[in-house]
């Protein structure tokens, strides 16, 4: 007998010979039996329509509705994405400190949320956060810039070379590159340089030089010269009066044979480039060329 | 081409194969309910992806699922599976035979609810359903020669059983 042959036998797949042999074994008679009987075993009833109707009706009739509100997810989905970025970008940029900056040859006035004003000259920028004004009163400056503030609390202002805080007074604040001098025309300023800090009443100023406190004579004027057109220096290295020469004219300035270590004394009118240059030149000796935008100072030839 | 996602292929693989998917899980469970929900299940799934799903292919991936749906289920449960009756046609046998005929239906259906569940599948599929062989290796994803086997095993152990061996 084959492998399997009980089941070869109900497929009907065994041979004459195969047939013959089981017929006659024993249990024949009880396969038979079995096969007969099995034959009409029935399986409980199954409504195909009804279990149709209902996959149809209650799972399936449910999918096009599903499918019509994909779009509107995908709508909800950018739309949380926008609101997202709108909600972000307002809290980034709300959190964003006011600035204002003043290119070569410009000067502005900023009105702060307390009514302090500051000027600034040219080339000169502050920045200051709006939304802590109330708790604290902070401009950072870069630059020079002349303060009016408001009676009220600690009124700072951050350079990258000192920190002046004053409660309510007017004052001048220069901070270019390697150069830092505070006036103060009112009331009183606190100036911390290099972790000193120096009170300066009304009529007196604080200047370093390349990290050096020099001393400085009073201001004769109630407001920075600049604040007049004006730029005025006392004992100033050239090289500084140069540099602002150039922040306020926006032009280019080079020189030949010049000790820019020099120390100049002397105004130079912020309107007037020819008399601006006569100024300088003529008290340091020196002769200048104007070539467009460009500017060269060179030593006077000694006779 | 033909697609499962319309409705007039959908339905017409659900009339041809519903009622096998239904057997097949009640073969293996003897749960009727089960067996109504592994219909739904099956065909809902396939619904949701009729798009991947090849007509020729919707059949293997009906019983698949039904498969699965039960896999961790059901093997606890003790099988109680209960088969309509032959309704004997108005005969005129002798109430000996007929009490005879009721007695040997007993043993087998005992017989049947103590076979391996693979085996009993086997045996009702092609004993009920008709289907072949090669069909039902196909629902189990095995080869023919196993549902060979099943098949002979299952015949065995039931004579057994009903005769008592």
């Amino acid at each position: 007998m084959q492998e399997n042959y009980l089941a070869k036998w109900l497929s009907g797949e065994l041979s004459e010979q195969e047939l013959a042999e089981f017929k006659k074994s024993a249990e024949y008679a009880s396969y038979q039996k079995l096969k007969e009987v099995s034959s009409n075993l029935k399986a409980p009833e199954f409504d195909v329509d009804q279990a149709l109707t209902q996959l149809t009706e209650e799972r399936i009739g449910n999918a096009p509705k599903v499918i019509a509100l994909n779009p509107f997810k995908k709508f909800l989905r950018v739309a949380a994405a926008i609101a997202v970025l709108i909600a972000g970008s307002y809290f980034y940029v709300s959190t964003l400190d006011e600035s204002v900056a003043t290119q070569f040859a410009e000067r502005s006035e900023v009105v702060l949320p307390d009514n302090s004003e500051i000027v600034l000259n040219a080339g000169s920028s502050v920045s200051y956060s709006e939304k802590k004004w109330d708790k604290e009163r902070n401009v950072a400056l870069k630059g020079e810039a002349f303060f009016k503030v408001a009676k009220g609390k600690k009124f700072t202002v951050s350079t990258e070379q000192g920190t002046v805080t004053v409660l309510g007074t007017q004052f001048n604040v220069e901070n270019r590159e390697g150069f830092f001098e505070v006036t103060c025309f009112e009331g009183l300023v606190s100036v911390t340089f290099d972790g000193i800090e120096t009170k300066l009443p009304a009529g007196s100023s604080f200047m370093a030089i390349n990290g050096q406190v020099m001393d400085t004579s009073a201001p004769t004027t109630s407001q920075p010269t600049w604040m007049n057109n004006e730029s005025s220096f006392e004992r100033i290295p050239l090289s500084y009066v140069l540099n602002e020469l150039e922040r306020q004219y926006n032009i280019e300035v080079n020189t030949e044979n010049v000790d820019k270590n020099l120390l100049f004394t002397g105004t130079f009118s912020n309107t007037d480039l020819k008399m601006a240059l006569k100024s300088i030149s003529t008290p340091s000796r020196m002769n200048y060329k104007i070539e467009g935008d460009n500017v060269l100072f060179y030593a006077e030839k000694t006779p | 081409m033909n697609n499962v996602c319309e409705e007039q292929v959908f339905s017409s693989i659900f009339k041809a194969n519903s009622k096998t998917v239904f057997n097949y899980i009640y073969y293996k469970f003897g749960n009727e309910e089960k067996a109504h929900d592994a219909v739904q299940e099956a065909f809902v799934k396939l619904w949701e992806n009729c798009a991947k799903v090849m007509p020729e292919k919707a059949k293997s991936y009906l019983y698949t699922v039904a498969n699965n749906l039960y896999l961790n289920v059901i093997k606890a449960e003790k099988v109680r599976l209960k088969y309509a009756k032959p309704t004997l046609e108005i005969s005129n046998e002798s109430p000996e035979f007929l009490l005879e005929e009721k007695e040997y239906q007993q043993k087998l259906d005992n017989a049947l609810n103590d076979l391996p569940e693979n085996q009993r599948t086997t045996f009702l599929l092609n004993r009920i359903d008709g289907k072949k062989y090669a069909e039902i290796a196909e629902m189990e994803g095995v080869s023919v020669k196993a549902i060979e086997k099943r098949m002979h095993l299952a015949l065995k152990t039931l004579r057994e059983k009903i005769d008592g061996i």
